[in-house]
This record gives C-alpha cells, structure tokens and sequence, in this order.
C-alpha cells in the first residue's frame, strides 16, 4: 500500500484515533527496549538463566502467534458466514436461539473448556501423555497446538457471530428498502449495501477476537500447546519471580501489539464514509 | 449417559468439597466486585464530565482488559506473591472497564433537559448526582456490574494457577490426572459449577437491579 | 380609550387585558445585565436593563440565536453573570446562592425534564422536598396543583412520565414549576414541543391559570404569534439580546419603532392587532332594524329613508333573525319573515374586533351583527367602522412614542 498523502489521511482519519495508532507501537516498543534492559542487569539465578533464553522466548511467542492467527482465521471462516445466514429471512428462526446461546456462553471458563477439549480430543489428535504438564515445558506438541486451536475457535466464535449479527440487523431498514425499490436483487442488497454497512462492528468482532484468543493462547501450556505462558508456569514452579514477570510482561505487550494490529485493521478496512 | 451418571456419582459423593469450593469461589468473585464496582462508580462519576480524564481512564481500564488474564495474574506475582491475592488484584482489574464503561455511558445518556431541570430547581450538583442522575443511569451501571461478574467468575477459574483457589481446582486436579479414575467428572465438576455460579449470581444481580430501578424507566 | 369600561378582564381567547402591567411593582430589576464568554469577544448578552412587572407576562421574543434564552437563564443565574445586577422583589439576588435563588423560581423548559424514574406526584413534590416541606404537605399541594392544571390527582398522582402525552407532560411541567408556589416562573419555549392544536390549547389553560394564580412571567419564544398572545407585554430582540422594542403587544403590532421589529412581527400584524381591541369600545351608530311584525310597505320606507342597502330584522324576542335588501322587499311570493339571508353570525359585546371581521366576512351582508349576552340586538358594525379603528390605533401608538421620545429629550441633559 502506498502511502497516503496528507489530505487524505486527513480525511480519512480521525486526527486523535490515528495518533493513538502511531503512538501505541512506539509506547510498546518503548516499553519492551526498557524491560529488557532493566532485565539484562539484574543478577538472574541459573534456573531464571535457562528458562529465559532467546531461543525459548522467541519459540513461544511464534506459538502464541500462530495459535492466535490460526484460531482468529478459523472465527472468521466459521463466525461470519454463519452470522450472515442467521440473518436471512430464513435463518432467522435460529437467530434468537443462536444469541442465547451466545450469551450463555460468556459464563465459560477458559480454562474449564481448554481441559475438556484435551480429554475429549485428545484420543482424536494424539495420546494425551500422563504427565503432560512437565511434558510441555518447552516440547512442541503438535496434538496440543490443534486442540488449542478449536477450543479458542469454540471460545471466540460467540462474540464475532453476535457481532456479525448485530452489525446485520441493525442496517436501517429504510436503506434496504431502497436497495430493494432500486431494482437489486436479495444478494446485490446484501453484498452491496448491508455487509458494507456492518463491516464496523464486525470489525469490531474480530479484534476482539483476536483478543480473546491471545489471550486464551497464553493457557495453551495446559494443554501442551506451548505459548509464553510455559515461561509464566515455569516461573511460578521454580519460585523465579523474574521469570513469571518476564512472561507476564512479554504476554501483555504481545497481546496489546495484537489489539493494536486490530485496532489498524479496524480503520483500513472500514469503508469511507462510515 | 454413563458418563453423566458417574458426573452425577461424582458430585453427589463431593458435595461438602464442592460446596467448599464453590463459596471460595464465590467469596472471591464477591469481594472482588464489590470492590471494583464502588471504585469504578466513583471514578465514571469523577470522570464523566472530564473529557481527558474519561478518556485516560476508559483507556487504561481498557488495556487492562486487553492484557491476557494469565498474564495479569503473573505480573502481581513478584509484588504480593502467590495465592489469591495476586488473582484478586488482577481480577478486579479486569472488573473494571464494564463498569466504568457502562456508568460513563448510563450518566452520559441522562436526559441534559432532566439535568437542567433538576438544576433549573435549586438542586445543588449533589443532590442532583443522587436523586436524578444516578438513578436514571443505574439500570445501566447495574448491566456492566453484571457483564464484570459474568466475566471474572469465569476467569477466577485460573486464580488456582497462581496458587489460589476456588473452584479451578477441580480443573486442575483433572488436567494433573487425566487418565485416571474421576479425572474428567472433576473438570466438568469445576467448569459446569462456574457456569452455575455465574448464571447465579447474574440471576441475583439481575433481581437487585430490577428492584432497584423505578418502574418509571424499566 | 373606549368610552364603555368593562372590568379588566382576560378575554375569551385571552386577548383583551385592559390594565397596564407597568403600573404594578418591579418584581424582577436587570440592571445592565451582561454575558460574555470569551474576554474580548462580542458579548451573548449586551448589557440589558429591563423590568419585570409584578404579575405581567412579560415575553421575550426575537429570532434565533438573538440571546433570548441566555437572558432568561441569567434571571435564575443558569448562565452566571458577567456583569450587572439582578434585583429581585427589591433584593439583590446576584451574589446569593444560586440553589437557593433557583428555589423562588419556577422553570420550565420546552422538553420539559421531567424525572422519568419519579412519580408525576414526586416530581411536583421535587422543590417543596427540597425545602423541607413535610410528607403530608407537599402530598397535598401537589394534589391541589394536579387538580389546578387539569389532571384528576386519583387518577395521575402515581403514574410515571412515560405514560402521559406530551400535553399532559407539560401540564405537569408547569405544576411541577408552581410547586412551591413561586412568586416567579421563567418559562423556555414551554409549548414549543407539542402540536399545534395542543399548543393552542395549552395557551389558553395557561392564560387561565395565570388569571388565578397572578405570577410574574418571563416568557420565551421565537414565535411572534405566541408572544402577541401569552404576553401582557413583549421585548423583541435583536442579536445580543439587545431590546429593538418593549411595549404592549396591541402598540407593537400598530406602531413596529424600526424595520427590524417590521419584519420580525411580519405581514398580517394589523389583522393580528385587531385582537386587543373589543366591540364594546366601538361607538356603534345607528342602523335600520324592523320587527316579525313591521309591515312589508314600512319595511320599505325604513329602508329608502336610511343609508344603507340592508335591513336586519329581528325576531319577537328582539334577537337579530334575517337580512332584507331590496330584492328580499319587492319578493311578496312569502311572507317577509321567510325571505332574505338567515342571520348566523352575531358576536357578543366583549369580542374582540378581529371576532367582529370574522363574523363580517362570513355574512351575506357584509357587516356584523352584535348581541347582548342574551343573543338580543345590540348593532352593526361595518368595515368601515374597523378601518377607522386601526387608523385610530397606530394614531395612539405613534403619539405614544412621540411622548415618550419628547419626555427622554427632556430628561437627558
């Protein structure tokens, strides 16, 4: 993409909105350059040492990518043509189940979900090992990784789906109407004038999202399927404090480095106008 | 169907330890909102009418919830080391935004023509905040109450990861013996029990707010 | 004026006032009144001095943006100040508490603002509440208020605001503001928000209420027709609430001091002054009648003899029954009493003259029929009568302001 001109950046933007955008990588970054300074002076134990070696620390925050990006793609694929189909005259019947279904689904804890999904799944996808805690400090496990994958899809699917919705039926009837009166056919109407219309909250659907899923990524260990959160278990087993916060903190920058990616995402994709 | 008969088994040979478990779990839920509720009402009303300071405070409240529960969890650790405390901090934290949020949103949407009303009488800035103002914005202040309390129940479930308790200690104790005999039954023990303790206590909040909100605007 | 003095009176349409609001006290003083917002730029509201008579309407009226509601809101310091004083019942108000101020005051505003979450009951109960009225007494006042604007207290007194139209809605608003009995009620386009026809009739109840209860009122609106109506007197502004003129509504619509209040009060404003005159103040010549009875041939020479082209004959009662014009005379096919135009349009003594134009539009002769209340004959009255009126008017409005004109030179030194 090239890069817009002032005008139209002005035009495009709201001036605050995209100082937030430019100003919360540089305060990331910022924040990580002094973290890890602070770190590479204090006097680490040779357990904190070998838990917070590059190597690991860059494996797993590539895990937790790929398990947020992996799920987040799977969310979408499923949420929104699902969404989109709860809508039209004939899915409509199952919109108001869908929704209270949705909603009942707040209630589930991550945790409780990820370890049903391993005891569930796990004959499917690989043995589940006995001792897959100690296991998972620092092996890949292939089977953990696509178990994490649907329990997070499971989890974030509600959101998106009741975003998808909302942001559907709440076009103005009016504008349809005159979609309609224009001579467009059901799915012109659609493609053409609602699903442009909607994409604002559906966007917002899918940065939380992908929220929700950096976030759950980080209780993939439980389940062997890696993540900064390994660092985190590990810390908290070895009574290292250095090592929990170090996990703490490099999850908290990733997952708000992720909301920011969102946050962009949110204002290139949303149509000019709305 | 055998596997529910032995859930069912499960519980009913458990419950003193699940009742136990779940009142752990429920008086850290409790004592959390409470907490957050008070302190995120008072600032949505210090800070509703102050541009800067709203959006400072939204902001924050929002990075908060951005930040990975876990996560959280563990930055708490060097400071107040393991055990519920770490998870408390964290998890009114998290308690934070819906409610501020919503409390911003609900005095936001009061009527000005009503504020001015009130002021038009004589009501000092007081008065007005308690008789028209809060009460006019509490059918939403109560929904973030309970959209918090929904969503920290559920993630109390981890407090057990960083030494505290609760209800996650079921999950835990599955997870660390699966495989073995009961080792599913008590995962879904902890997680059908969170669900129930959160379709609860949004029930019990859900009666309070309707009782307390005039008929007037229900 | 008129050389027949009925009592003072509000008229049927609550029109016709016959007293001058200034000769009673000074309830509200302005003295040089200002409002700026950002040092050094122009001010909202350029420093006004204005009197508010004990128990007149006085309405503020002018275009939009001409600081109308902002001088209203500095009477109960919504808007403080930035300078001037405010006098209120011979009591400098400027520096007390506001709260306490706004206590006296009753407000109303067009969206009204009733509390949603409070009973119609609590709502009227607000200000007695705040003054530490006890339960039973502000019960009952509001009670006595609901009854006073029309609402059956049984049937209103719990009932939430959601569940009135917009009318009663403002019937409450206007309770509500009376509630603790203030002797003075700012009032922001009350009736702006409702239909025409609820507008109309909110007026007249208000004008109503007004008789009986005598408060002194600020009155604002943008709509000229509405201050001609509600106010006892009007200020027309112009932008910073600067006054272009202050006076009767009758004087303003005869005698507009400058183009600007022309405009404002726009066409039809003659027609409009007919309001605050009554045929009572006419002096009603004489006019050819004759009985049911009166012979066809005396009919006629009754006719012939007088200067006008239309007999009107009246009933046995002496009420006013048929027109007769020559044509009707020469038609001997029916008795007279069956020939020549019913009589339907009569006004009554105390109607005003645009009343009297009405009937006289409507009737086949051209000319309108007055009757006592008891619907017996009283006269006629012509256009011709009325045109000599409105010149009459403007006359007086004009020397009035040369009078006035001729007493400043004089005082200024």
């Amino acid at each position: 993409m090239s890069a817009p001109t002032a005008t139209t950046t002005v035009r495009r933007f709201d001036p605050r909105a995209e100082l937030g955008l430019i100003v919360t990588p540089v305060v990331l970054g910022a924040v990580f350059l002094a973290y890890w300074g602070w770190l590479g002076g204090q006097d680490l134990s040779s357990q904190a040492e070998s838990a917070l070696t590059t190597t690991n620390l860059v494996r797993q925050t590539g895990e937790q990518l790929s398990i947020t990006a992996l799920s987040t793609i799977g969310v979408l694929l499923i949420a929104i043509p699902l969404g989109i189909a709860l809508t039209r005259p004939r899915g409509k019947r199952f919109a108001g189940p869908a929704l209270a279904v949705a909603n009942a689904g707040q209630a589930v804890p991550a945790y409780g979900l990820l370890v049903l999904m391993l005891a569930i799944l796990g004959g499917v996808f690989g043995r589940a090992n006995d001792n897959i805690l100690q296991n998972t400090l620092g092996v890949w496990l292939g089977p953990g990784l696509v178990i994490t994958v649907i329990s997070l899809i499971l989890f974030a699917i509600l959101p998106v789906l009741r975003n998808t919705m909302v942001g559907l039926t709440q076009v103005d009837q009016d504008v349809i109407e005159a979609g309609l009166g224009m001579g467009m056919t059901r799915r012109e109407v659609l493609l053409r004038i609602e699903l442009p219309l909607a994409v604002p909250v559906m966007l917002a659907g899918v940065r939380t999202a992908l929220v929700i899923n950096v976030g759950m990524a980080t209780l993939a260990f439980l389940i062997g399927g890696g993540g900064l959160g390994v660092t985190i278990r590990s810390g908290i087993q070895l009574s290292q404090n250095l090592v929990v916060l170090t996990g703490g903190v490099l999850t908290a920058l990733l997952a708000l480095g992720i909301d920011w990616i969102g946050g962009v995402a949110e204002r290139l994709l949303r149509p000019k106008g709305i | 169907m055998d596997g529910v008969r032995s859930l069912i088994g499960f519980i009913a040979d458990n419950t003193s330890g699940i009742l136990e478990r779940t009142i752990e779990h429920a008086t850290i839920v409790l004592g959390v909102m409470l907490v957050a509720t008070v302190f995120s009402v008072v600032l949505g009303i210090a800070v509703q009418n102050r541009g800067l300071a709203k959006q400072v405070s939204l902001g924050t409240a929002g990075v908060l919830l951005t930040i990975p529960s876990l996560a959280l969890f563990a930055i708490f650790i060097p400071l107040v080391g393991i055990g519920n405390r770490p998870a408390q901090i964290a998890l009114f934290l998290y308690a934070i935004l819906p409610i501020l949020r919503n409390t911003v949103a609900g005095l936001d949407a009061v009527d000005p023509a009503i504020v001015e009303a009130a002021q038009g009488m004589g009501m000092g800035q007081f008065q007005q905040l308690v008789r028209v103002r809060i009460p006019l914005a509490w059918p939403v202040i109560i929904a973030g109450v309970r959209v918090s309390t929904q969503l920290i129940t559920g993630v109390a479930a981890i407090a057990v990861l960083v030494g505290g308790g609760g209800l996650g200690a079921y999950i835990q104790r599955g997870l660390t013996s699966l495989g073995n005999p009961f080792s599913i039954e008590r995962v879904w023990t902890g997680t059908l029990f969170i669900i129930l303790l959160a379709l609860v206590l949004d029930a019990v909040l859900g009666a309070i707010g309707r009782r307390t909100t005039s008929p007037g605007i229900r | 004026m008129s050389e027949t003095t009925s009592t003072p009176q509000v008229g049927a349409a609550g029109m016709v006032s016959d007293r001058d609001p200034t000769d009673a006290p000074v309830m509200i003083h302005l003295d040089g009144v200002e409002k700026v917002y950002t040092p050094g730029a122009a001010p909202a509201v350029e420093k006004l001095t204005l009197d508010v008579h004990k128990g007149e309407i006085l309405v503020l009226v002018g275009p939009s943006g001409c600081g109308k509601s902002t001088t209203l809101r500095l009477i109960n310091r919504m808007i403080e100040p930035t300078a001037g004083r405010i006098i209120f019942d011979d009591e400098d108000v400027t520096d007390i508490d506001a709260n306490e101020l706004r206590r006296r005051i009753g407000y109303v505003i067009q969206r009204i603002g009733l509390f949603p979450h409070q009973t119609i009951a609590e709502n009227i109960g607000t200000v007695p509440r705040l003054l530490g009225w006890d339960a039973e007494r502000t019960r009952k006042r509001s009670d006595e208020l609901l009854d006073l604007v029309g609402l059956e207290p049984g049937i209103y007194r719990d009932r939430y605001p959601k569940e009135l139209s917009g009318g009663q809605a403002q019937r409450v608003g206007v309770a509500r503001a009376l509630a603790a009995d203030p002797p003075v009620m700012l009032m922001d386009e009350p009736f702006g928000a409702v239909d025409p026809i609820t507008r109309d009739r909110l007026q007249n109840e208000f004008l109503r209420l007004q008789a009986e209860v005598q408060k002194t009122i600020v009155f604002v609106t943008h709509d000229i027709d509405e201050a001609v109506k509600m106010g006892d007197r009007i200020a027309i502004l112009r932008e910073r609430s600067v006054v272009a003129q202050l006076d009767t509504p009758a004087r303003i619509l005869s005698y507009p001091v400058d183009d600007f209040v022309d405009d404002f009060i726009g066409s039809g404003s003659t027609l409009k002054g007919l309001h605050f005159e009554r045929v009572s103040g006419l002096a009603i010549p004489e006019y050819p009648v004759v009985r049911r009875d009166t012979p066809r041939e005396e009919a006629r020479r009754i006719l012939d003899m007088s200067d006008f082209r239309w007999l009107l004959m009246l009933d046995e009662r002496g009420r006013p029954a048929r027109w007769l014009n020559e044509t009707h005379l020469a038609d001997t096919s029916r008795p007279l009493h069956e020939v020549g135009p019913v009589v339907r349009a009569v006004v009554e003594r105390n109607a005003t003259l645009h009343d009297a134009l009405e009937a006289m539009i409507t009737s086949s002769a051209g000319q309108a029929v007055i009757v006592h209340r008891d619907g017996t004959y009283v006269g006629v009255v012509q256009i011709e009568l009325l045109t000599e009126v409105i010149g009459r008017m403007r006359r007086e409005a004009r020397k009035h302001y040369e009078d006035l004109e001729a007493t400043q030179t004089t005082d200024t030194p």
